[in-house]
């Protein structure tokens, strides 16, 4: 055997042993230390609506920038398999999947069992696996539990409306939050549930057409939750109040982004805000410590989600039941209900509006 | 306005995008062209429209060029699928992937992550009659454009039945060898034809964005396109039929948001089908002959006969 043809074989043998090493370094359930270099995400819709999409993908890249970690954003993956995607990232060698939507939370872990490569679902707690999945649950019912507090306290009509763009757990926890704190400042407040669509997260001129009617319906304060839909609220909203007498006649309260600069800002009361910096930064932290594989949950305990200061003025009295409110919520007198399915959801709108609640 | 009158407004103003590409789409189709692009289409109309007016340009002409957009693609679909004899049906798909791309694409390269709103500067030049209760608002509240274009789709619909060019577009649709053996160039009435409809449908999409919703987002059709193929088959490509089953459309989607108002318990999984099983029946009740032209989606090549 030549000089050459060793070579050949010790590099032939070093591939095979590298290739095996690959496997046995990312068997599931076994937590490993790695640098995190690359980090995906993989997103349902466009980064650039304000919301869900946006505020996870420009937190992850301020993440990255700041960390030095290369970022890969698939966006508007749609609620179609994702497998697919998930497999060119892999072929990528990305250390860390993040599934950013609900709709990802069964087909993502399976894929983590699979590859072998970590993955962070929304919402699915019963899929978390040591070293290979963990999982965001977005507890935002509290704070929307205070937007509702603001709410029934500013309402004129006595007529607020929630719309929502689908059924997910986390609007539905907001949804349940928001209807619990409109109730328990005010029991007399009529609340109107509207869905735009199952999936209705772009549909800007369907949301435009249901913002109109719970408006004619009496609505002076509107809690939307869309994403891209979002600006056919608004601009229902906008279009309507142009043509009112009072220009703050109907208010907004959104979820998840701050428009506060946009439109909206004149007529936005506040917003429910989502700040995934802490736990994108834990998950990293986690992974490269070798403890990757834990529940993260986003509350008003920990700052992961909170309330936007008003853009637009509120009275003192609001800001007062609100600050009551969340000290209530903070030192356990006020219990939020945490409703995650829709069904379940409808049930509990009705009994609080029968006043079975 | 009531609840009902609201309704009533909307379902009408919901149904002028849908009429109109609806409407164009059937101009092509009787003359034999099936264009599956509608979809994109719009969206090229409608971001084109509502850039030009957001950039400071009147309405009228941000509609304007929203028709001469989608005139600009009928004329590519057009050529491709006469003089290339391009194969339709994939043709159509790539126009509606395409388009949804592109306008993604540069929205982003001009808007970044910011979302404009156009302001609501239309007229409503009726709006002093609307106190006739129910309807009133529904057909004299409405922005002039609206008006516009219902008068567009009935000369349309008139061109489309009366008259020499009527004559030969259907010619074109049905028997085109027969047609062109009688004297008439297909190619070009089919040409005609597709600059003409896709103009329709890129106002549609204009209409979309600059007068029901007030700015352009990527994707804000949500199958408002296919849905316009549909009607214009289940109409028979008769804008007439085609404008009834755009409101009755209009109207079931607004009446799932009316019965969420009411105390009844409706699974927003049924009432998302609602307008859709709607027109169903309707095409079902309507449509016992429906029948599309006999050349629809076939290239026509003079020298296919004798092969």
């Amino acid at each position: 055997m030549n000089k050459m043809s060793r070579y050949r074989l010790i590099l032939i043998v070093g591939v095979l042993l590298s290739g095996l090493a690959i496997p046995l370094t990312a068997t599931p359930g076994v937590a490993a230390q790695t640098e995190v270099e690359r980090v995906a995400i993989v997103s349902p819709a466009s980064r650039t609506n304000q919301g869900w999409d946006q505020q996870a993908i420009d937190t992850l890249e301020a993440i990255g920038d700041e960390r030095g970690i290369e970022v890969e954003v698939v966006e508007e993956a749609g609620y179609d398999p994702v497998t697919p995607i998930l497999r060119d990232l892999a072929a990528d060698d990305v250390d860390l999947i993040i599934c950013h939507a609900s709709g990802y939370q069964s087909e993502c872990p399976e894929f983590a069992n699979a590859e072998g490569i970590p993955v962070v679902v929304t919402e699915n707690p019963g899929a978390v696996l040591e070293g290979l999945v963990a999982d965001i649950e977005t507890q935002a019912q509290e704070v929307a539990y205070l937007a509702g507090v603001m709410a029934a306290a500013e309402t004129e009509t006595g007529t607020v409306a929630i719309v929502v763009s689908g059924e997910p757990p986390t609007w539905n926890y907001m949804t349940a939050g928001f209807a619990q704190g409109v109730h328990d400042t005010n029991p007399e407040v009529e609340i109107i549930y509207s869905v735009i669509g199952e999936a209705a997260y772009d549909d800007a001129p369907n949301a435009r057409r249901v913002t109109e009617t719970v408006i004619t319906a009496g609505a002076d304060i509107v809690f939307g939750m869309g994403n891209g839909s979002s600006f056919g609220i608004i601009q229902a909203i906008r279009d309507h109040n142009a043509d009112a007498d009072d220009p703050d006649n109907v208010r907004f309260i959104d979820v998840i982004g701050d428009k506060s600069d946009s439109e909206a800002g004149e007529f936005l009361m506040t917003s429910v805000l989502f700040d995934y910096t802490d736990v994108y930064t834990q998950f990293i932290d986690d992974l490269e410590a070798g403890t990757f594989g834990t529940i993260y949950t986003m509350s008003l305990e920990n700052e992961g989600v909170r309330l936007l200061e008003p853009p637009i003025d509120i009275a003192p009295e609001t800001v007062e039941l609100v600050e009551e409110a969340e000290a209530g919520i903070r030192d356990g007198s006020i219990t939020v209900p945490a409703i995650s399915d829709a069904g379940e959801l409808e049930s509990f709108l009705d009994d609080l509006s029968e006043g079975d609640a | 306005m009531t609840v009902i009158e609201t309704l009533l407004a909307t379902a009408l103003l919901a149904a002028i995008p849908l009429m109109l590409a609806a409407t164009g789409e059937a101009i092509g189709q009787r003359s034999g062209l099936l264009n599956l692009g509608v979809e994109g289409v719009m969206l090229a109309g409608a971001f084109v429209g509502f850039v030009v007016v957001e950039a400071g340009a009147g309405m009228a002409f941000g509609l304007v060029l929203g028709a001469l957009t989608g005139a600009a693609f009928g004329a590519g679909f057009g050529l491709a699928a006469t003089r290339l004899s391009a194969n339709q049906i994939v043709l159509g798909l790539g126009i509606a992937v395409a388009g949804e791309g592109a306008t993604g694409y540069f929205f982003r390269e001009r808007f970044g992550s910011s979302q404009p709103l156009l302001e609501a500067g239309m007229s409503r030049p009726f709006a002093a009659y609307a106190d006739i209760p129910m309807i009133g608002p529904a057909l004299l509240e409405q922005r002039w454009f609206v008006y516009v274009a219902l008068f567009l789709v009935a000369v349309v619909g008139a061109w489309m039945r009366f008259g020499r060019p009527a004559l030969m577009l259907r010619a074109a649709g049905e028997s085109p060898f027969a047609t062109e053996a009688a004297g008439v160039n297909v190619t070009r009435v089919r040409l005609l034809a597709a600059v003409a409809g896709q103009s329709l449908v890129g106002l549609g999409g204009a209409a979309l964005a600059l007068v029901e919703v007030g700015f352009f987002t990527p994707g804000m059709t949500v199958g408002i396109g296919f849905i316009a193929i549909a009607i214009a088959m289940a109409g028979r490509q008769r804008p007439l039929r085609i404008a009834l089953l755009a409101i009755v459309f209009g109207l079931l989607r607004g009446s799932g948001t009316a019965i969420q108002l009411t105390d009844f318990n409706v699974q927003t999984e049924f009432l998302e089908m609602l307008p859709y099983a709607g027109v169903l029946v309707l095409v079902v009740l309507m449509g016992r002959q429906v029948r599309l032209p006999r050349a629809l989606g076939t290239p026509y090549e003079r020298e296919s006969r004798n092969a």
